[in-house]
């Protein structure tokens, strides 16, 4: 017993002795580095990475250094949850950057409003993120429903007549499906089943059986790399003759080009960047930095698509810790409402939705559609 | 009819590979005593080595699976070795234990080593898919399917016919009259486990390629090969072997017209009901192997 | 250890918030004694009756998920015009029903597996486990499936008068923790003191001799099961209104292997065992933390089951009660041979 008592005094010390050293302006970041959707979410922390690395080589925030504090939330909503929790009352976070999927977000919103802390959500795409009325929650993604509308005029061009969905059984998948299938049938075109797989299945062939049976000439799928490159594998295993869009933005295609090839011809990929044609990029100048310190650092170049998300949290994170003056969770949140710079993907500024009064952040990102023909990436005009 | 001819054929590859991974776990229980925790992980042993010797160092794929094989051999004799030959004559509650952190350790050293980001691994199949008919079969499952029964046949060859496997049957009908009869239990019991090691391993080497390879991926293995086993039988190698197709069956129909999100349910729900009714399997009247 | 000593245990965890004013010190601790109670009701089968149940996760995750939609409120269509709807419940009332139906589950999980001994049991109950886990996945419409139960009433807010900041709300839900823990302690103990716990005991040493003197062993196995069940469900509530946030992954098997490393390392068959193993393993990855990674932390615990195993077979608490008890026999020699009066032997735990 006495024992166990002196490990708690120590423990308690340990405890004491790191919050009292809390010298750099912290920021968490919340991502899947394993389990089924890790490869995004590892290049996403990476390109937080290049980001604090750039701000502090450039004299940092306020003359502190950032630090970032990277917690794994294991693909998972729970561990998300979880992390969060580790991040705002172990390491004390101002701000944090989080948490990849609308599911895992949606996990972690409850805990922003309960400590009162900022985060900036750099990949979540499901409308109940922003229309929770959570004021802590300021979104540099798309919404399922601007991506969508991005896309609405490549729907004729490319002659779309009946969809099908596959899509990943959680808010990210239902939400982008729901939302694509209003803009066709806005459009006027005909969409069939919605088929539906768990986040980890590995084999989806029974849905894409079923896929096969129906009349649909186009089949727009919703997952992470991981799911993406089965269900291409498999589709061509089957021998289903169809369309491929994919949504969400963490679809590699240069990895999808490499590791697949026939089976990922002809597919079109919604995206929020693309890296192979950085002149198209609402600010070209800041694509080519990132990129060239991306490639510096020996990253994996089909990364770039991903890791951007990361890149302009930070910097966003960074410009409002500016404003604000001091590493101040509330102020940090009031200043978020007042930035407007330069990011990789366009201008990060921040809009009002959701509930009134208890507004949450909405920027408007660039949407970005690649189509693998022959083998190689190219920019469909839209 | 077409539909249904294209779950068959895919349940028969599958089988095969659930097959190999619950005879080596029915056959290390039936002549060691042990529930193999660490089989999943002797699985995705083999789906990583595929992926090093393969992706990483460029070894012809077929090779490569080969060398995949050895070391799950190898690994198997390791664990054997180190953790379980100071276990002899312990209860099944205690090697189950120590085999639960065996798979812990190597499911987070493989985790260290490989990170959770998963791996994929090119095969050097047409990508066309083989057309029979109404139905068509990658190129890639249509190999799996031959060397898992190559290495089916093998495995009972080996039980069968060579005095090793002799000796095998030999320990599992009765530990210590063998020992009497002038049969190294040890010997034994390293080539059991090497060999059950060995299957599982292979069971990864070729399901690897053909889905994603993660450091978790052994977990639903494991559970699938228990299922698989109490099918079977414990210790009932025709059993496991039966009893992979027919779990590869239930799974591939329950997916294809009752629920695909079940489909990882139907074989424990299979085990449930197999147990209510018939508590040592299908196939076993009573325990028995080869 | 002493009745005494347990008690002073009690009570320098409940004088802890007087003396720690730091959230995630109380985050740890809470956590810990959620998993500690989940360890405590495994004991029960694990060490009481020598079942190996694996899927012990079952009943904390039916629990937890219990928990989360009664006070939630949820609605099941059962025919095409009849749908059944439950309106949001206080957290108490969910906590209950919780216990409730967790205990049910024990009832027709027990009578079921108890029909295979040895390696059978063990598989049936693990795939009872994965059986619940793919239901929690696949029922999207009651469970939200993937995307998991979230903002679960805190139990924290029944207390009125408390609720002014996250660290009051900390140690309010420190405070159920605890009470729930020393209430599932007193349950088990009493349970085993009784003719319940003298038959499961009894049946563990020597089944076949056991059926022959009378014990009616599926009975006394069920109700063990039940009481197991019940309590695991009470920690899997209190797990799902202090996280807040229930998903599938509950039901996965490492949750159980957590709580059968607690209970094998500080001793099973033991009061105290379960105590001691969830007090080290809950700390343990704050200790290692800082120094490892998460994946190198897991790599110890398995290595420490291990070794547990080889060395410290019967775990911690009987190595210390019988290190103690050499002790003091060597003591009372010296004693005895002034006052030459025996001692009644050590009392044993359990």
């Amino acid at each position: 017993m006495k024992a166990f008592n002196s490990t708690l005094a120590a423990f308690a010390l340990v405890l004491a002795a790191s919050s009292a050293s809390a010298d750099p302006i912290k920021i968490g970041i919340n991502q899947p580095l394993t389990g089924s959707v890790a490869a995004s979410g590892n290049f996403i922390t990476d390109g937080a990475k290049l980001a604090a690395e750039a701000i502090n080589a450039n004299g940092g925030v306020l003359g502190e250094q950032i630090e970032l504090v990277v917690e794994d939330n294991k693909s998972n909503p729970s561990e998300a949850a979880a992390a969060a929790e580790k991040l705002i009352t172990r390491d004390e976070v101002s701000a944090m950057v989080g948490a990849w999927g609308s599911s895992f977000t949606l996990a972690v919103m409850p805990k922003l409003e309960e400590y009162g802390v900022p985060m900036v959500v750099e990949t979540a795409s499901s409308s109940k993120v922003t229309s929770a009325g959570n004021p802590w929650v300021f979104r540099i993604s798309a919404t399922s429903e601007m991506e969508a509308k991005a896309f609405s005029p490549m729907v004729g061009q490319i002659g779309v007549k009946k969809a099908d969905f596959l899509v990943v059984n959680n808010d990210w998948g239902l939400g982008a499906s729901a939302e694509f299938k209003k803009m066709l049938e806005a459009s006027g075109v005909a969409t069939g089943m919605v088929e539906t797989m768990d986040p980890a299945a590995q084999d989806v062939s029974a849905q894409l059986a079923k896929i096969k049976s129906s009349d649909a000439d186009t089949l727009f799928v919703t997952t992470g790399f991981e799911q993406l490159s089965l269900v291409l594998k498999q589709a061509k295993a089957q021998g289903l003759d169809r369309r491929i869009i994919t949504t969400g933005g963490s679809q590699f295609p240069d990895r999808l080009v490499e590791q697949l090839g026939s089976a990922a011809e002809g597919s079109l990929h919604i995206l929020f960047f693309a890296p192979w044609f950085p002149d198209a990029a609402a600010n070209p100048e800041v694509a080519k930095r990132y990129i060239d310190a991306w490639n510096g650092k020996g990253y994996d170049a089909s990364g770039l698509s991903d890791g951007f998300r990361g890149y302009d949290a930070v910097t966003a994170l960074a410009a409002a810790i500016e404003k604000a003056g001091a590493p101040d969770r509330e102020a940090i949140r009031k200043a978020l409402w007042e930035i407007d710079v330069k990011g990789v993907n366009g201008n990060i500024k921040f809009e009002k939705a959701g509930v009134e009064g208890s507004e949450s952040g909405q920027n408007l990102p660039n949407v970005y559609v690649v189509q693998i023909k022959d083998g190689k990436l190219s920019l469909p005009n839209l | 009819m077409e539909q249904l001819l294209q779950h068959l054929v895919n349940a028969i590859i599958l089988g095969s590979t659930y097959a190999l991974l619950g005879i080596g776990l029915t056959f290390i229980f039936g002549i060691m005593r042990v529930v193999n925790f660490a089989h999943g992980e002797l699985y995705t042993f083999g789906a990583y080595m595929v992926y090093l010797f393969s992706v990483i160092l460029g070894v012809n794929f077929l090779l490569a699976i080969a060398i995949a094989i050895v070391l799950g051999v190898l690994l198997g004799a390791a664990i054997e070795y180190t953790l379980l030959r100071k276990l002899r004559g312990a209860d099944v509650d205690t090697t189950m234990l120590v085999m639960i952190g065996a798979w812990i350790i190597m499911q987070n050293g493989e985790q260290l080593i490989w990170s959770g980001v998963a791996k994929s691994i090119p095969t050097p199949f047409p990508e066309e898919p083989l057309s029979l008919g109404l139905v068509s079969v990658a190129w890639s499952r249509v190999f799996v399917f031959v060397v898992a029964i190559a290495l089916i046949i093998l495995a009972q060859t080996i039980i069968q016919r060579t005095r090793l496997g002799k000796a095998m049957r030999a320990t599992f009908q009765d530990r210590d009259t063998a020992a009497l009869m002038g049969i190294n239990i040890n010997v034994i019991y390293l080539a059991t486990f090497a060999l059950g090691s060995g299957l599982a391993s292979a069971a990864g080497a070729l399901l690897g390629p053909i889905f994603i390879v993660m450091p978790t991926m052994g977990n639903l293995a494991v559970l699938k090969a228990f299922a698989i086993v109490i099918l079977g039988g414990l210790g009932n190698m025709k059993g496991a072997a039966i009893g992979g197709f027919v779990l590869a069956l239930v799974e591939e129909f329950g997916a294809g017209y009752v629920s695909s999100g079940y489909r990882d349910a139907m074989g424990f729900l299979l085990i449930i009901l197999v147990l209510m009714v018939k508590p040592t399997g299908l196939f076993a009247r009573s325990e028995r192997i080869g | 250890m002493t009745t005494t000593m347990q008690w002073l245990f009690v009570a320098a965890l409940a004088g802890l918030p007087l003396v720690m004013h730091d959230q995630y010190f109380f985050h740890v601790l809470i956590m810990m004694g959620i998993f500690t109670i989940g360890a405590m009701s495994l004991n029960l089968l694990l060490g009481y009756t020598g079942q190996l149940s694996l899927g012990h996760v079952a009943f904390f995750g039916i629990g937890a998920y219990t928990s989360a939609l009664v006070s939630l409120g949820f609605d099941i269509q059962i025919t095409e015009t009849y749908t059944f709807v439950l309106a949001p419940k206080p957290a108490w009332f969910s906590l209950i029903c919780s216990v409730t139906l967790a205990g049910l589950c024990g009832w027709f999980i027990g009578k079921l597996s108890f029909r295979v001994r040895g390696a059978y049991f063990v598989i049936v109950t693990i795939s009872f486990a994965e059986v619940v886990r793919l239901v929690a996945l696949n029922w999207v419409d009651l469970t939200e499936g993937p995307m998991a139960l979230n903002n679960i009433p805190p139990l924290a807010t029944a207390l009125p008068g408390f609720d002014s900041g996250p660290l009051q709300r900390k140690i309010v839900n420190y405070y159920i923790v605890l009470g729930v823990a020393v209430f599932s302690f007193l349950v088990i103990k009493r349970i085993i003191q009784s003719r319940l716990g003298r038959a499961m005991v009894a049946l563990r040493e020597n089944e076949a001799l056991a059926k022959s003197v009378g014990i009616d062993v599926t009975r006394y196995l069920v109700l063990a099961a039940i009481a197991s069940a019940a309590i695991a469900g009470a920690a899997g509530g209190l797990y799902a209104h202090y996280v807040r946030i229930v998903d599938p992954d509950v039901f996965l098997f490492i949750y159980t292997v957590t709580m059968v490393i607690m209970v094998v390392s500080g001793g099973k068959g033991t009061l105290a065992g379960p105590v001691v193993g969830g007090v080290i393993f809950g700390l343990l990855p704050e200790f290692l933390r800082g120094h490892t990674v998460p994946e190198v932390q897991w790599m110890i615990y398995g290595a420490l089951m291990i070794l547990i195993v080889y060395f410290l077979p019967q775990g911690i608490v009987p190595a210390v009660n019988k290190w103690w008890t050499a002790y003091r026999s060597k003591r009372d020699q010296v004693v005895a041979t002034n006052v030459s009066l025996g001692r009644n032997p050590q009392e044993q735990e359990g």
